[in-house]
């Protein structure tokens, strides 16, 4: 009830701050229960049994094990934008989640102003335009499935401050939109880094990651029947694990790259999503992340079944070895459009962990799992 | 019992009835797409569809676009996504959320009633809009039906 009060008081205030201006209000969610169906042998300590797991949500650590949880996925979120001239306005996101306690937070919050109608900058707090589903990720409604594929949406950095540039233009029948950014970020008592701290047996008494100098661009085409987007953007990492006694692990900083190309393809009544990424590191090994996507959904009346496949694997260029984290999941669903506004969801994923076991690559760990629940927008 | 008939073939008797209500009901309500009267753009299913997914910004005029949807309750707006679209109202609902909350976009403001829809095109130069066909008056330009 606190947290509730927290929330419309929030949203009160937010609301009383601009009576003046002209504001739109909306807002999305996900009521989502679920759990894995039986024990695994633990891939880091040999001979015990435990829950099978499945990190649903990297970011925050969202899991799901034997007892039915609604904590690891479920979200309310409330999106007010204040239009202060006509083409200049500002968007908060109020976002409450479940493995959070719904303690809700501004995760994002940032300007637009729109000097022609085909040229948009944005300066703020958003998500990085990453996969093709990064910047919509939590919007359930948005996606046939429960959630874009967890084991390829596994970033500890998912958001940052900085800057877009966005330009639509028509290239022959297709749509086109190039959109450039800039920007950085200094996650502070990182969940997912201090999580696999503990996993691997550390007491660290915080973890904050720096990503810095995101520098990229996307660029979508679209058609008829078809969206597709291309990603690239590099950044400088850095890391500083913070041990109870104050003092910070060595770490050596490197940089990125991440390329992608996803989307969608739409054929009479079936619907093919895909993405496929590569994530290049100019670290000592060449360490390289492949990762793909495949799902066909089909679309009868109100009704949207679904399949996915999506795989990731870990590679080392310079010491080329196999022993990596290797993993690939497999999802079966159906959506179902009961309301206008609102979709009722039920999935099952199979997680299979093919990492090296002996060098603890294999951290996962196989899951089963049942999800079901509602997704809404507003 | 009061007919020889069993049980299953009176579902299908009203399975097929059922069904040919809805198709009968379909041919009959056509939907319009209305402007401004003022408003001389060209307008072709391809333009109409950008426009109303926010791909197409402006008119052939040059001049914005305002796009003015019906309410999601009224049957003509399930018409309109899946004739004109070509997607379903929940597929296309889907779509403005993916845009609204990354910012990238508005969807169509939606009307209570199709009275509001004509209102507002009438009095807006550059508002485009989709009705029943049977709701579109002289206050309104009909550039299209489908």
């Amino acid at each position: 009830m606190k947290k509730l009060i927290t929330v419309s008081s929030s949203i009160a205030m937010l609301v009383s701050t601009c009576v003046f201006a002209d504001m739109r209000i909306g807002g999305y969610g996900s009521i989502i229960a679920g759990k894995t169906l039986g024990t695994v042998d633990d891939p880091l300590n040999p001979g015990q049994t435990r829950d099978e797991i499945l990190t649903a949500d990297f970011y925050d650590v969202g899991q799901y094990k034997n007892d039915i949880t609604f904590k690891a996925e479920s979200i309310f979120a409330v999106q007010a934008t204040m239009d202060l001239a006509e083409n200049f306005s500002a968007t908060a996101q109020l976002v409450a989640k479940g493995v959070d306690d719904f303690e809700p937070e501004f995760d994002w919050y940032y300007v637009t102003y729109k000097p022609t109608d085909n040229l948009t900058l944005m300066a703020g707090r958003r998500n990085i335009p990453m996969y093709y589903f990064s910047e919509f990720s939590e919007v359930g409604y948005a996606y046939p499935w429960m959630r874009p594929p967890a084991n390829l949406y596994w970033w500890q950095v998912t958001q940052f401050n900085g800057v877009h540039a966005m330009y639509d233009f028509e290239l022959g029948d297709y749509s086109n939109t190039i959109t450039v950014f800039y920007g950085n970020e200094y996650s502070d008592d990182n969940v997912e880094m201090l999580y696999y701290n503990k996993l691997y047996g550390g007491s660290a008494r915080t973890v904050n990651e720096f990503w810095t100098d995101i520098a990229g661009m996307n660029w979508n085409i679209s058609g008829d029947n078809f969206d597709l987007r291309f990603v690239y953007f590099q950044n400088d990492r850095d890391r500083e694990t913070i041990q109870q006694d104050g003092s910070i692990d060595p770490y050596t900083p490197f940089s990125q790259t991440f390329i992608g190309l996803g989307g969608n393809i739409s054929l009479d009544k079936f619907t093919l999503l895909f993405d496929w990424n590569f994530v290049d590191y100019d670290d000592d090994v060449g360490t390289e992340f492949p990762t793909y996507l495949l799902s066909l959904v089909y679309n009868w009346e109100d009704y949207q079944p679904y399949i996915s496949y999506s795989k990731a694997d870990h590679e080392r260029t310079k010491v080329p070895t196999e022993d990596l984290e290797e993993h690939y999941m497999l999802g079966i669903g159906l959506r179902y459009n009961f309301l206008p506004t609102a979709a009722f969801k039920i999935q099952y994923d199979k997680f299979v962990d093919q990492g090296d076991k002996a060098g603890g690559w294999a951290y996962h760990g196989d899951s089963r799992t049942i999800t079901m629940g509602v997704d809404f927008v507003f | 019992m009061l007919w020889p008939v069993k049980k299953v073939t009176w579902k299908v008797i009203l399975a097929v009835s059922t069904i040919g209500l809805l198709n009968i009901s379909n041919a009959y309500a056509e939907v319009a797409i209305v402007v401004h009267p003022s408003n001389t753009s060209s307008f072709d299913q391809s333009t109409i569809k950008k426009i109303f997914l926010g791909k197409a910004k402006s008119f052939s005029n040059g001049r914005s676009a305002i796009l003015i949807s019906t309410s999601a309750k009224d049957p003509v707006t399930d018409e309109f996504n899946t004739k004109v679209i070509g997607k379903s109202s929940s597929q296309v609902k889907a779509y403005w959320s993916k845009i609204l909350f990354t910012g990238k976009g508005t969807p169509p403001q939606e009307m209570d009633s199709a009275s509001e829809v004509i209102a507002t095109v009438s009095s807006n130069p550059d508002a485009i809009a989709y009705v029943d066909a049977s709701a579109a008056s002289d206050a309104v330009k009909v550039v299209a039906t489908f």
